[in-house]
């Protein structure tokens, strides 16, 4: 049985916690103080991450070759742990019908220009530099929303990201130093297993360009790639299809104006 | 477009959806630093080899669990191999499952700017300095609790000292790290509240 501690306990422990030096009974305790806690621990957790400095503080070693070799050896022949929940691989892309272009333009119809006008409005353009992102670590990062901008600005490298808002959940459109764009995203809605969400960018000439499916997450924040880079598109929409197609046909999901 | 630099967190994503290429990445990233860990506490290379080996193939196998708003891919690996060096350097004594202990280092890795920022900003040889340049006593708390794996109650029993005093070395060495390493943002540790009582059982 595990035994309580309070709170002087615990910060007094917060050294011995951060570099594994707790039998289990104490780390134990201690996890189960700090989940039900509402104190800062200010203490203790600004000793978390201290183990990274001691192991940070040997001299790297550089392995033999053949150990690479024989990494990629066993990872060939090992399964993933919940690697077909995490995110689940859409079929391939059907041939377009005329069905799903007189659905494209009434969907384009959603977009613009009420709809778009609103998000333009409530959209914000998250300069979500690193600075910004350690700011908010310095928390606990208690919300999803804090989450989600400091996996947003880990994967956007300080760049500019996106707003994306809808009625499956909410996000971040970024892209990375090398220029691929990525929706990152918290908590989406579950999708019957019939359906994918598929990504669309939209430019100037209101022509939706598929840029990547997926099948939901399991995870709390996901970060899905999308098939092309942000630069010419103002709009970023996700739509719920059976399938991959080329033109959408349904009401969009998940919207973003990209830009200011 | 080619691809320069993914950071971690694109590098888990595309683990998570079975690249092999992005884990040989981010093994060519960080395998030196695991190597160099478990050498520090194994002292050999062969075992050493086969920790880092068996902490990669971890990674790939558990990508899914892995929350980046929890902790980095780096201070995963490091922690895995660390565990799993300590657990054979621990043969024969009481230890936690390597299993269980890799679960837990996913969970308890949380991102602290205050040492990610320090850990960014100087060589390895400037953090052994830091480390190096404890007192004595401190340093030696660090070495059995961090190297040779034993819990602070067990290094009062090595050492000669009450468990108080022994946690208090490490209270005070990991303090005077983050001092000098420019960590200032963390709430400071007050000399008078090191004057700990043992805890109670």
């Amino acid at each position: 049985m595990n035994e309580r501690l309070d709170c002087a306990a615990v910060d007094e422990l917060g050294a011995a916690y951060a570099i594994g030096a707790l039998d289990p009974t104490e780390r134990v305790a201690v996890d189960e103080h700090l989940a039900s806690c509402p104190q800062p621990h200010a203490e203790l957790r600004g000793m978390l991450g201290a183990d990274e400095a001691l192991a940070a503080s040997v001299e790297p070693m550089p392995p033999s070759p053949a150990l690479r070799d024989r990494l990629m050896a066993t990872i060939a022949t090992t399964p993933q742990e919940g690697a077909a929940a995490a995110i689940r691989p859409a079929p391939a892309a059907p041939e377009v019908t005329a069905s799903e272009r007189s659905w494209s333009d009434r969907w384009l119809g959603w977009l613009s220009p009420p709809l778009a006008r609103g998000l333009a409005a409530a959209a914000v353009v998250v300069a979500l530099a690193l600075g910004a992102w350690n700011v908010s670590l310095q928390g606990s990062l208690s919300s999803r929303d804090q989450q989600l901008q400091a996996v947003a600005a880990a994967v956007s490298g300080g760049q500019a990201a996106f707003r994306a808002s809808g009625s499956i959940g909410s996000g971040y459109v970024v892209e990375d130093g090398s220029g691929h764009a990525n929706l990152v995203v918290a908590d989406l809605a579950p999708l019957a297993t019939d359906r994918i969400y598929e990504l669309w960018l939209i430019g100037a000439d209101n022509a939706p360009i598929a840029v990547g499916t997926f099948g939901g997450s399991s995870a709390p924040v996901a970060v899905i790639p999308l098939e092309r880079g942000l630069g010419g598109f103002t709009t970023f929409a996700v739509t719920v299809e059976p399938q991959r197609v080329s033109a959408p046909t349904s009401k969009p999901v998940m919207v973003a104006t990209l830009g200011g | 477009m080619e691809e320069r630099s993914p950071n971690d967190v694109l590098l888990a994503e595309r683990i998570r959806r079975g690249d092999r290429d992005a884990l040989g990445l981010l093994y060519d990233r960080y395998a030196a630093l695991a190597l160099g860990v478990a050498m520090r506490i194994v002292s050999d290379q062969p075992t050493a080899e086969d920790l880092v080996h068996d902490a990669f193939v971890t990674i790939w196998q558990k990508i899914a669990r892995f929350d980046a708003t929890r902790g980095s891919l780096r201070a995963w690996i490091v922690t895995i191999v660390r565990n799993r060096a300590i657990d054979r350097l621990r043969a024969g004594r009481p230890s936690v499952e390597v299993g269980e202990a890799d679960e837990r280092s996913l969970l308890s890795t949380g991102p602290n700017p205050t040492w990610a920022e320090a850990i960014a900003s100087v060589s390895a040889r400037q953090l052994r300095v830091a480390v190096e340049s404890l007192p004595t006593e401190q340093r030696e708390a660090i070495e059995l609790a961090y190297f040779r794996g034993h819990t602070y109650r067990e290094i009062a029993v090595l050492t000669g000292v009450p468990i108080g005093t022994a946690n208090g070395r490490l209270r005070l060495a990991i303090a005077k790290l983050r001092d000098a390493l420019g960590g200032t943002d963390a709430a400071p540790l007050r000399p008078e509240s090191l004057a700990i009582p043992e805890v109670d059982r």
